[in-house]
């Protein structure tokens, strides 16, 4: 199923929690809504699921108007971050209980909640209460309850928060999986960029309330519309020199030459942001525009990574272990065209070339 | 290292004094007085109340009895005045103590979920707890008093002939009972209150996601939820509707218009007491009373702990 949110805001108070979002989330693909604490993540899949009302703007499935509709009406699947599986009932009853609320025959609903357990691979532990259940093992049946349903979308709200690293990417992997293989529209919510980024077919990032850019997931990394898309995704970060735009040069802070970065459609002297991913950056002992000196360099599996003085910033680049250059001697840096981008240090907007 | 010994044991401040004597000595200043009117006012006396109770024809003034032996709980237990006692306080607690709990978990329940009203009806789900009984008694009187009784008024208005409520058995049962029920009602909605307080909002959300209506919700969230309340409040209730006698006697002045109300308590008051006590029997009469109590006790023990999610 398709969901088409137009103008969507949700006020608490004087708080904006959602500020005007629109967006389409193609059908059967995984969503995943990315962004730091407090940017309105819930919120959006709260008013999503029908749990919250909305303040304005409108919620489509497919061509129906679902804005006014109750929870029950909406036919969503939803996942907590805490699971909040019901602590009295076993996981046979857990994941029964939508279908129990349906007025289903208990037979029937017994075998379409095995069938589901068993897909979420939770099969064995039917008879247990939540509490004698570990971590991930709960979220498998937090997820089994709200696809027995059959939702036509599935929310879930940071599922993964709550278990250890190396859980945490065995479930997505998981999470992956039972999408893949049920083929609902998914909308999953994290602050995690890697998490994002790995499970995801398109990503929205939101910073306080405002959509920041919805896109591919490829795309995000490669193409960001504005500085806090480029600096949020990505690990390492992405590199960030500040300075003034100068003839396809960028006059970086405190450094005594200017970078050459190409030409842009910027003003001279218009103070800028010069990113460029770590990946990006050249570094050769001979050839290259810009000289500058290796800081400090670090041993990180086959590759070195070499950090540049700029001036005032500076920039980390990833070196085969054998070219690696000396600390504190000079190299020639040079940059990629992919994966560099410059923006308006005032406003984050992206200029292009 | 001294630092370290202080944590470990904040109240040893100093290791080198002798505190394991002069914690005592707290301890039993602390806990002393209590102690004393426990062992003084409980314990005592219960004892004594189940070593009278094997002592045939014994008699308080002179403290003399003729053996010992379970002739008091022969006689007790044979005894029809005692049984229908028994009956009568049994119907009493299986009437009073379901709807008293049924109409406080949907009172509970409502107040939890009143938003604009709380302070009005939290001062009227007061009032019944900081009122004497005795004073209730009183009004319940009034209301349900012959000529000019609120009750009778509307009876007779609706052109129905007046009902004598406190003078009939039939009807002077079901007064106490609403009486029993209305005096039962705010300790026990208070108790639910904090159990429902204790209910994670969380899954009340998570309900409504799974598609479920306000009726659902109640039926299989929040009574199960709050089901090891319900359980503690069930017992507790029992146990003191299995003592009723006050009651009665507040209403009434004696069991009941007809010797109807006539409950446990009151065969064990009457057999201490009156013209021809029987110190024995009330004895006996006291120790089966126990241990239909304790029997109720373990119960609640056994559901809080199936009941403990
Ligand atoms: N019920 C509420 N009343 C008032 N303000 C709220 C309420 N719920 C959320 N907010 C505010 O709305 C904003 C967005 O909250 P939201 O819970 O959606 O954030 P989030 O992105 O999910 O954050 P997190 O990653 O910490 O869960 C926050 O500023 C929050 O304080
Ligand atoms: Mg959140």
């Amino acid at each position: 199923m398709e969901v088409r949110i137009e103008d969507l805001v949700k006020r608490f108070g004087d708080v904006v929690a959602v500020n005007h979002v629109n967006a389409t989330f193609e059908s059967g693909k995984l969503i995943a809504l990315l962004g730091p604490s407090g940017c309105g993540k819930s919120t959006m899949l709260n008013m999503l699921s029908g749990i919250l009302p909305v303040s304005e703007g409108r919620i489509y499935f497919d061509d129906q108007d679902v804005t006014s509709l109750s929870p029950d009406k909406r036919e969503v699947g939803l996942v907590f971050q805490n699971y909040a599986l019901y602590p009295h009932m076993t996981v046979l009853q857990n994941i029964c209980f939508p279908l129990k609320i349906k007025r289903i025959p208990k037979k029937e609903r017994i075998e379409r909640a095995k069938e589901y357990a068993r897909m979420v691979h939770i099969d064995d532990y039917l008879d247990r209460l939540p509490k004698e259940l570990s971590g991930g093992q709960q979220q498998r049946v937090a997820i089994a309850r709200a696809l027995v349903k059959e939702p036509k979308l599935l929310l879930l709200d940071e599922p993964l928060s709550n278990l250890d690293a190396k859980l945490r990417v065995e479930m997505r992997e998981e999470i992956r999986r039972i999408q893949r293989e049920s083929g609902v529209t998914t909308v999953f919510v994290t602050h995690d960029q890697e998490e994002a980024t790995s499970i995801s077919d398109y990503i929205m990032l939101m910073k306080l309330g405002v959509m920041q850019q919805f896109a591919a997931t490829r795309n995000l990394y490669n193409d960001p519309a504005n500085l806090f898309v480029a600096d949020f995704i990505g690990n390492p970060t992405i590199n960030q020199l500040h300075g003034i735009y100068e003839e396809g040069s960028i006059r970086a802070d405190g450094f005594a030459k200017a970078i050459p970065i190409g030409n842009y459609k910027i003003e001279d002297g218009t103070r800028i942001v010069f990113a460029s991913r770590p990946e990006s950056v050249l570094v050769s002992k001979k050839s290259g525009e810009t000289e500058m000196e290796v800081e400090e360099t670090y041993i990180s599996g086959k590759d070195t990574l070499c950090v540049l003085n700029a001036g005032d910033g500076f920039l980390r680049a990833y070196v085969d272990n054998e070219d690696a250059p000396e600390e504190k001697t000079a190299v020639r840096v040079s940059f990629r065209k992919k994966g560099v981008f410059v923006f308006s240090e005032e406003s984050g907007e992206r200029y292009y070339e | 290292m001294n630092n370290e010994k202080k944590h470990r044991h904040p109240i040893r401040y100093d290791p080198d004094e002798k505190f394991e004597i002069s914690i005592l000595w707290k301890i039993l200043l602390f806990l002393g007085p209590f102690m004393a009117g426990i062992l003084l006012f409980t314990i005592y006396p219960f004892i004594n109340a189940f070593l009278m109770s094997f002592k045939e024809n014994y008699s308080i003034l002179r403290d003399t009895f003729s053996g010992w032996g379970l002739g008091n709980y022969r006689k007790v237990l044979n005894d029809p005045i005692f049984v229908s006692g028994l009956k009568t306080t049994v119907k009493y607690v299986v009437i009073v103590v379901p709807i008293s709990l049924a109409l406080s978990i949907v009172i509970a329940v409502l107040l939890n979920n009143a938003k604009r009203f709380k302070a009005i009806l939290q001062t009227a789900y007061f009032m019944p707890l900081v009122t004497s009984t005795a004073a209730i008694s009183l009004v319940f009187r009034f209301i349900f008093a012959n000529e000019g009784g609120l009750v009778n008024k509307i009876i007779t208005t609706l052109g129905q002939s007046q009902i004598n409520f406190l003078g009939t058995n039939k009807w002077s049962e079901i007064v106490l009972y609403i009486f029993g029920i209305w005096n039962i009602l705010p300790f026990t909605i208070i108790l639910l209150l904090a159990g429902l307080q204790n209910i994670d909002p969380q899954y009340y959300t998570a309900a409504r996601a799974d598609g479920a209506k306000t009726f659902d919700i109640f039926t299989n969230i929040t009574v199960p939820l709050l089901s090891p309340t319900i359980a503690l409040v069930a017992i507790v209730n029992s146990i003191s509707a299995f003592k009723i006698f006050d009651y009665v006697f507040q209403l009434y002045n004696k069991p009941g218009p007809g010797y109807n109300l006539y409950t446990i308590i009151y065969y064990i008051y009457e057999k201490f007491g009156g013209t021809k006590p029987q110190y024995g029997y009330a004895a006996a009469a006291s120790i089966v009373l126990f241990f239909i109590i304790a029997v109720f006790t373990l119960l609640q023990r056994v559901l809080q702990r199936k009941t403990d999610y």
